[in-house]
């Protein structure tokens, strides 16, 4: 099991892929983004997978990463 | 998870000694920063009200975008985006103003006024706070301006342009510009001092993404405090400078640049709290965010200057408590103009939160 965080154009997105991950027994918890990630200061999701889960992902995602140690984060897929 | 970010801490206490420090150099009392009444009072000084004792161009107001500004680009995180919603942004920074104006204070002000001891701005920060929870109720009904998309780097400096372009005017023929001779627009600290101060402030609020809306919103929301402890830190430095000086003055009468009409310090601060998290963050962070290339923050500082424009043309904004010449003390507050405005503010900003709930939302 691996923690990640996706990042979203807006809230609402957030909103929709965190319920997404949700009903799929993901567990799943919107939360600021954190500063290492953005200077913008948007709803992240964070969540415990086996895998990044991207087919959950709202089409407004914006960067989905795995977190390492504290404040280390590897990107796995950004979207424009 | 950290708890305290001492960042947004450190950002918020150079805040609060900023604010001190400018009312020591001649800021209006309990006034050292505020955006609201800072973008008001540049409004008046190109002309676009006529209130003469609000007119000023507020080196402040340059100084925090440029040193955002700045600080993005040094960092690599200067970003040009816009096209979310940019014309209803426009409208919600006008309602944010006018409520602003009518309580007196942006929520920048509001904070410092609780640290010099106003009691009204408490009972303002009763409506900010319902604002904010109304903000939030849309905000999980799936409200939203959808998304916005990169733009050209030109696009993204448009307010430091334009701000820039505007204080050379202003030292180099500043009588293009209209300038109070009495009230609040003639309380000014020294120009290169206040721009000075606002540059480390502006880059400091970037870093730290210090927010006076996102504070009570992330607590509300997700019971992440980070944020709110940068509002925390502006209070205490902002009290123990007023403290330290004599200045402390606890209670609602005879407080400087504040009314006691408590209903409409509730439905003033009521509007910008509501207003503001649809926009996303209070007016201190719209200017960091178009400091840092956003159009869309870009144009919300438009119309909140348009907002402070229409506050003033059409007697909207609070006036403040005063003794007449019989020696009574008279409780200011809005007039019939402005208690029409607050409500008709109100239902346009219920008219965009229901209009943006996005449909997948409303069928999910």
């Amino acid at each position: 099991m691996s923690g990640y965080i996706a990042t979203f154009h807006t809230h609402l997105a957030a909103l929709l892929t965190s319920r997404s991950l949700s009903e799929r027994g993901v567990k799943a918890q919107m939360m600021p983004v954190p500063r290492a990630l953005s200077s913008s200061c948007g709803t992240c999701v964070r969540y415990e997978a086996e895998e990044p889960c991207f087919d959950a992902m709202d089409e407004d995602v914006e960067c989905v990463y795995a977190i390492g140690g504290t404040d280390t984060y590897t990107l796995l897929l950004e979207k424009e | 998870m950290k708890k305290i970010n001492w960042l947004v801490v450190i950002a918020g206490a150079v805040v609060g000694i900023a604010a001190v420090v400018l009312t020591l150099l001649g800021n209006p009392a309990n006034m050292g920063f505020c955006i609201a009444c800072f973008l008001r009072d540049i409004a008046g000084g190109v002309g676009l009200h006529s209130a003469a004792k609000v007119q000023y161009i507020r080196p402040e107001i340059i100084g925090l975008v440029l040193g955002a500004f700045v600080m993005a680009l040094v960092k690599g995180e200067f970003r040009a985006k816009g096209g979310s919603s940019p014309a209803t942004r426009f409208v919600l920074g006008m309602v944010v103003m006018i409520g602003a104006l009518v309580f007196l204070g942006c929520p920048l002000r509001m904070v410092i006024r609780l640290g010099g001891g106003d009691l009204n701005a408490l009972v303002g920060m009763v409506g900010f706070a319902l604002g904010i929870l109304v903000g939030i109720f849309f905000l999980k009904k799936g409200f939203s301006l959808k998304r916005s998309y990169t733009l050209g780097n030109a696009e993204g400096g448009i307010l430091p342009a334009v701000l820039t372009g505007l204080f050379i005017l202003a030292i180099a023929v500043p009588t293009l510009f209209k300038a109070s001779e009495a009230g609040p627009g003639s309380m000014h600290a020294p120009i290169i001092a206040a721009f000075a101060i606002a540059l480390v402030v502006g880059a400091l609020a970037q870093r730290s993404r210090l927010c006076m809306v996102g504070g009570l919103r992330d607590t509300f929301m997700f019971q992440d405090l980070k944020l709110l402890y940068g509002f925390v830190a502006i209070f205490v430095l902002v009290l123990i400078g007023n403290l330290v000086q004599g200045k402390f003055k606890l209670g609602f009468e005879s407080q400087p640049i504040a009314h006691s009409a408590h209903l409409w310090n509730i439905l003033g601060m009521f509007l910008v709290g509501w207003g503001s998290v649809l926009l996303g963050g209070c007016p201190l962070r719209q200017l960091i965010l178009a400091g840092e290339g956003n159009g869309d923050s870009a144009v919300s500082v438009f119309g909140m200057i348009a907002g402070a424009a229409i506050s003033h043309n059409f007697g909207l904004a609070g006036a403040a408590d005063a003794v007449n010449e019989a020696g009574e003390y008279v409780v200011g507050g809005i007039g019939t103009a402005g208690k029409v405005a607050v409500v008709i503010c109100i239902l346009v900003l219920l008219a965009i939160s229901l209009l943006n709930v996005q449909k997948k939302e409303k069928n999910a």
